[in-house]
């Protein structure tokens, strides 16, 4: 069954003269990595402020059609009812976190539901654990690196254990190395803990190969949703603007030479590698 | 930066930083009623006297000495009114008592100001935020407290980042009059309060998506206890007031310049 699933979805913010998503229907299976992408006020972003009712208890504004999250319906449900199943880390990391420790902040949703102290102590440590920052749990956020920082908002979310966590542009503040430390952590907690992962992205070049599934989206509409192989190697998609990883597109400009490759599309350097080793070995 | 040097709390650990924040301040108001009882120069020393074993104890003499040098423009003040006052009401003539007096008021101004920078000095905002919110406080008044707090040193960076910015555009801060000064900051203040109205709603943005206001009985990672210590402190706390207040009703308190005069 989905987890996620839109039928006809359009919204517009109060004001706005059109709707910043139009007609969008879309699934996202249990324990699935699926990846949205698109050009910059594609409408990324307000799909994924609906999924956890940011939209319509937040924003307001006019939304119809269907949605249903972890079971419910984010129209009706508040945006707290839904925390406990949709897990939210938002673009900036300065601005989502607000304690002046760092063990204090990820434990501010545990509170706020009305945990009790020891089972918090106990969520807050393995949350910390599980990103890989129990060491700094002491220090203040601001003390902290963007990529550190990224990873208590991870942590903070993780600690009310979601079903889906949903991560916007969480690395658009973050140098490469760091970006990719980020991903890891994600496509751990995909893998290890099967929570079922949305993460809006740019860098195709780095998440690309842990996703399963593909939304892409332009002018508030899907314009492709599927396997990331196939969806990759359009020449539409990279049209619409979409950041094809390098290796995609190498792998596409030796195949158009003439190079025998093997079918299977590239999503990362190291597949390409493999590929290239493939074809040089001497028959 | 060096201004907001001041609002940054460093993480310190002594036996004074560990006290329990609610006691500190109930001592910091003893400490409050008892210079105001007193406007002798003597028992205000003593009082003045009282604080600097909880500094050295803390081990912030250095924070401690800056901050009463802060209060040393507005004690030159009041100590110069004082005498003013006097000299003018007493028929243009300057005695030791008057001196004497104005001495003592300013003494006054200053233990007030010593109790509390040992108090600011010593209590961790965290454990600020904590001990409103174990009075009672409405949770939202602590966690605006706190909050506020912890993007002083934000805000800060922002500040010199929209600088930078505007001075890279040709703005002269230091040009000018007094007024044109003050004029200056203008294009910096606005930028600043848009960004700071923008953070703040992503802000609760995020707390909305981490369940605020989801149950009426929050629970909280850390509780403060009363310790030994805390129950040491209040046991000085009230020693102080009862000394004080004995003192002030049956115990006449000499001057100094009776005292010499004997």
């Amino acid at each position: 069954m989905a987890i996620i699933e839109t039928k006809n979805l359009t919204y517009t913010y109060p004001g706005a003269a059109k709707p910043s998503i139009n007609d969008v229907s879309m699934k996202v299976e249990k324990g699935e990595f699926v990846l949205i992408t698109g050009p910059s006020g594609c409408g990324k972003t307000t799909l994924c402020r609906c999924f956890n009712g940011l939209i319509p208890h937040f924003y307001q504004g006019e939304i119809k059609g269907e949605i249903t999250v972890a079971g419910m319906n984010p129209t009706k449900h508040h945006t707290h009812e839904m925390a406990k199943s949709v897990g939210m880390v938002f673009q900036n990391p300065e601005n989502q976190l607000f304690a002046l420790s760092i063990e204090k902040d990820v434990a501010f949703g545990l509170e706020n539901l009305g945990v009790p102290r020891e089972e918090i102590r106990r969520r807050v440590d393995w949350a910390l654990m599980q990103t890989g920052i129990y060491d700094l749990r002491e220090r203040s956020p601001h003390e902290v690196s963007g990529g550190q920082q990224q990873r208590v908002a991870i942590a903070a979310v993780l600690a009310m254990k979601p079903e889906i966590i949903v991560l916007d542009e969480p690395t658009s503040f973050l140098d490469p190395l760091s970006a990719e430390k980020i991903f890891e952590v994600i496509h751990e907690l995909n893998r290890k803990l099967g929570i079922t992962v949305v993460l809006v992205e740019h860098r195709l070049d780095l998440t690309a190969k842990y996703a399963d599934h593909i939304i892409i989206m332009d002018e508030g509409k899907v314009c492709f949703d599927g396997n990331p192989r196939e969806i990759l190697s359009t020449e539409e998609t990279r049209l619409i603007g979409v950041g094809i990883p390098k290796a995609t597109l190498l792998y596409q400009l030796l195949r158009k030479e003439g190079i025998k490759l093997s079918d299977v599309t590239p999503l990362s350097s190291e597949e390409l590698a493999t590929l290239l080793l493939e074809a040089l070995k001497p028959q | 930066m060096s201004v907001f040097d001041g609002l940054k709390f460093r993480r310190v650990y002594s036996p004074i930083h560990n006290l329990d924040p609610r006691m500190k301040f109930i001592y910091v108001c003893a400490v409050f009623v008892a210079a105001i009882l007193f406007g002798e120069i003597l028992p205000l020393s003593a009082l003045f006297l009282m604080q600097i074993p909880f500094v050295l104890l803390a081990g912030v003499p250095k924070e401690w000495l800056r901050s009463l040098r802060g209060a040393a423009f507005l004690a030159t003040f009041i100590f110069l009114i004082n005498i003013a006052t006097s000299f003018f009401t007493s028929g243009y003539v300057l005695t030791a008592a008057a001196i004497e007096n104005a001495a003592a008021l300013t003494l006054r101004f200053i233990v007030l100001v010593e109790a509390f920078s040992v108090f600011f000095l010593t209590t961790s905002p965290d454990h600020l935020g904590l001990a409103l919110e174990q009075s009672r406080v409405p949770y939202e008044f602590a966690f605006a407290f706190t909050t506020a707090v912890r993007f002083v040193p934000v805000l800060a960076e922002e500040a010199n980042t929209i600088m930078d910015a505007q001075k890279a555009r040709g703005l002269e801060l230091e040009k000018g009059n007094f007024m044109k000064r003050i004029r200056n900051y203008i294009p910096i203040l606005i930028p600043l309060i848009v960004s700071a109205i923008r953070r703040s709603l992503e802000l609760a943005e995020a707390m909305e998506s981490r369940a605020w206001g989801a149950s009426k009985k929050r629970t909280n990672l850390y509780s403060l206890k009363l310790h030994r210590e805390d129950f040491a402190l209040l046991a000085i706390t009230v020693a102080v007031l009862v000394v004080a207040i004995y003192v002030r009703l049956y115990v006449p308190v000499p001057t100094l310049t009776q005292l010499l005069r004997l």
